[in-house]
């Protein structure tokens, strides 16, 4: 995916204007939030699982060269083939060659935030081969033509409305207008594709090296779908997202699910060790695994920054964090929102793109505080904050109050102890402008996105019109 | 098969950890330090635990299986067991049952106790409901119930655990709109911990299967006006009988 992260301003005060938005969403973070929040509470021993994820993610991280060996060497064994890609192109251009030496016609794919920051439907519908989303909230944002607005929840921002209204467009019937009856429509829509898929792509939740074995999450089912019926399976993985041993995975399994959705499992968790075996009715006969950098080693060289590789995509922050929650998901411009996302994204798609991403918290310190992994976000954005204003002139794009703003928080930051304080302060500072704990107006340094407002956020042609066109060609 | 650009990758990784090769300090953050000893140790003692406390096990999945979304039905005998899948199926007014080809069906007569409704049962195996792949693909498509065994169940979380092998299609428990189970008393584990030291184990004596999943309730989403709605790809209905 291009990045639009220098777009943030826009973004922020598109979404601010937008009141459906507005309403819809602080309802559903509401109930995201205080599900997780109950769920880590009744949690026994809830701090000590946090602490133990923690500690396996500390030690994979710092010895990741001899698990990704280790990985590679087991998926070898179990009969899948490895790919070790430096970048997004690099991935792509070996998933598509796959693919059409393979005469891939249909490819199915389940929730793989890698795989949206190469792009890789848009690239494939390009070199003519279907590629169908099969997350319901992916696949509507698909034929929305937008990009995810929340990790867990992709189509949060739309209405059922919205929604009825484009699944009527796609397929020509009236598709009803209860949750239930849309939700009928789309497993209509996709069980079909999912019939005639030859090819998917997953994300992975969890790689385990010890047994070269890659592990999916899901509720829909979409995971079971993807590596059950194609011929051939391609995983695309992080380089970061491994565990050492099969043990493990009980431990990370428990704090990704409470803290994404609050249950105490997803309804499937699914592990694949390699192909299907010989003597098994079904399955696919191929798999590959692709190991993505893509700007992940300058998280790794950077100390200060290292542990942002720590995290497993569970949402939590960006449900807990009062900017994310006014400003939603599109403005971030990148593959990854929220707090999160301000500190990977910027690294990940290039610091003078995202110069404003580090900016887009208060430092009110609630990500650090719900993180199964206690990811220190603040810290991490202060410090890129220092790398902006440090940077070449012409990447020193944050105005003067913003430069002023972070001053004021190196000042906080600079003795150790300071930083509570600092976070103190924050909260002092927002007050006026918050009601109910979240802020109407973006207190400074943020205060600039309230009040630009330019062009809204752009997308590419939306998948539904190239839909109709297929389907005209009688292809669909 | 092949490893690409391994090591050009793997140096970059090294340079940015600044370190060179080596195998890491034992750390007990990971269980990768216990040997293989400790790992089939710690399997004994839990298929020990598994059939000490069964009736204990039995009880808490019944509950935390209803909690997840299972409709549960505990039943004496194996006879029993197959009326009761029968009935679902009558009550559920299908007629195209699909089954796995599993031990369980030696133990419970769900074939006779179907045929008494005047339903037949196909078999999802490549050798019987279908030629080949694509056939059986479709035939689990076009089933409206698919039945089959359990390998284990998880108490802690309502859970239960299928190894797709010979004779268990990965889409009779997938595809269909309707699944239903039928768990043996004594199958039941305490938590994931004990399920990842069973695998673990196997694999460690090479027997792992090509997939695991894992099924707590049924299919579901939330992605409409986050509603939670039941059956979106899988099953919508997902039956949990417990024999003994
Ligand atoms: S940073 Fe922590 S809370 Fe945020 S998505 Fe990652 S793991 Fe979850």
């Amino acid at each position: 995916m291009l990045p639009k992260t220098e777009n943030f301003k826009r973004g922020a005060a598109e979404t601010l204007a937008d009141p459906i938005i507005q309403e819809s969403m602080e309802a559903v973070y509401n109930g995201f939030h205080t599900n997780r929040q109950s769920a880590g509470a009744a949690t026994e021993g809830w701090d000590d699982q946090r602490d133990r994820g923690r500690a396996i993610k500390e030690h994979t991280i710092a010895n990741l060269d001899y698990y990704l060996n280790m990985l590679a060497d087991n998926v070898d064994a179990n009969g899948g083939n490895v790919f070790f890609a430096p970048d997004s192109a690099a991935a792509s251009e070996y998933i598509l060659n796959l693919a059409r030496d393979r005469d891939v016609k249909t490819v199915i794919k389940s929730k793989s935030m890698v795989s949206e920051e190469m792009s890789l439907a848009h690239e494939m519908e390009a070199v003519g081969i279907e590629a169908v989303e099969t997350d319901l909230g992916e696949y509507i944002i698909q034929l929305a033509g937008e990009a995810p607005y929340h990790i867990i929840a992709p189509a949060i921002h739309k209405s059922q409305d919205q929604v009825a209204e484009m699944f009527k467009e796609t397929t020509g019937v009236d598709p009803g207008d209860t949750p239930e009856e849309l939700t009928i429509t789309a497993r209509g829509m996709l069980r079909e594709t999912f019939q005639r898929a030859d090819m998917s792509v997953t994300g992975v939740n969890f790689a385990v090296a010890e047994s070269g074995s890659i592990v999916l999450v899901t509720n829909e089912g979409n995971g079971r779908m993807c590596t059950s019926i194609p011929r051939v399976h391609v995983a695309v993985m992080g380089m970061e997202k491994i565990v050492p041993s099969i043990q493990d995975l009980s431990m990370m399994l428990r704090i990704l699910i409470r803290s994404a959705t609050g249950q105490r499992i997803s309804s499937y968790v699914t592990m694949v060790n390699g192909p299907r075996r010989d003597e098994e009715e079904d399955g696919p006969e191929e798999f590959h695994l692709v190991i993505v950098d893509n700007g992940r080693m300058r998280l790794l060289e950077d100390p200060k920054l290292r542990e942002a590789l720590y995290c497993l995509r569970c949402g939590a922050c960006l449900n807990a964090c009062p900017v994310y929650r006014k400003v939603g998901g599109h403005s971030y411009g990148w593959v990854y929102p929220g707090p999160i996302g301000a500190v990977v994204s910027p690294v990940l798609s290039g610091l003078k793109q995202g110069k404003d991403l580090p900016f887009a918290s208060s430092l009110c310190g609630a990500c650090k505080e719900v993180c199964p992994v206690r990811i220190d976000i603040p810290n991490m954005l202060l410090h890129l904050r220092n790398e902006v204003a440090e940077g070449p002139s012409e990447s020193r794009g944050s105005g003067r109050m913003e430069r002023l703003g972070w001053k004021a928080w190196r000042f906080g930051n600079m003795k150790s102890g300071r930083f509570r304080r600092g976070g103190k302060m924050a909260n002092f500072l927002g007050r006026p402008f918050a009601r109910d704990g979240m802020f109407r107006r973006l207190p400074p340094p943020l205060s600039g996105w309230t009040r630009s407002r330019d062009l809204p956020l752009t997308t590419s042609t939306p998948f539904r019109d190239r839909f109709k066109k297929r389907r005209q060609r009688g292809e669909g | 098969m092949a490893i690409t650009g391994r090591e050009a990758f793997l140096g970059r990784v090294r340079g940015a950890l600044s370190k060179s090769a080596g195998v890491p300090e034992p750390d007990n953050a990971t269980h990768l330090g216990l040997t293989d000893e400790d790992v089939s140790a710690a399997a004994s003692a839990v298929r020990r635990e598994m059939s000490d406390n069964a009736d204990a096990l039995v009880d808490a999945v019944a509950e935390s299986a209803a909690t997840a979304g299972w409709k549960v039905r505990r039943v004496a005998s194996p006879e029993d067991a197959a009326d009761v899948v029968a009935q679902i199926c009558v009550d559920a007014g299908v007629s195209n049952v699909l089954r796995s080809d599993q031990d369980v069906f030696n133990s419970v007569p769900v074939d006779a106790a179907l045929a008494a409704q005047g339903i037949t049962p196909s078999v999802a195996t490549v050798g019987q409901a279908a030629q080949d792949v694509p056939g059986l693909k479709q035939a689990a498509f076009d089933a409206e119930v698919g039945i089959t065994g359990v390998d284990y169940a998880i108490a802690e979380t309502g859970t239960v655990v299928l190894h797709p092998r010979e004779g268990l299609s990965r889409l009779v428990s997938l595809a269909p709109g309707r699944h239903i189970a039928i768990l043996n008393r004594g199958d039941v584990l305490p938590s994931l911990d004990e399920l990842f030291t069973l695998e673990r184990s196997d694999y460690n004596a090479g027997e792992i299967e090509g997939s695991m999943n894992l099924i707590s309730g049924p299919s579901r989403t939330g992605d409409i006006a986050a509603t939670i709605v039941d059956g979106i790809h899988g099953p919508f209905e997902v039956h949990l009988v417990i024999v003994g």
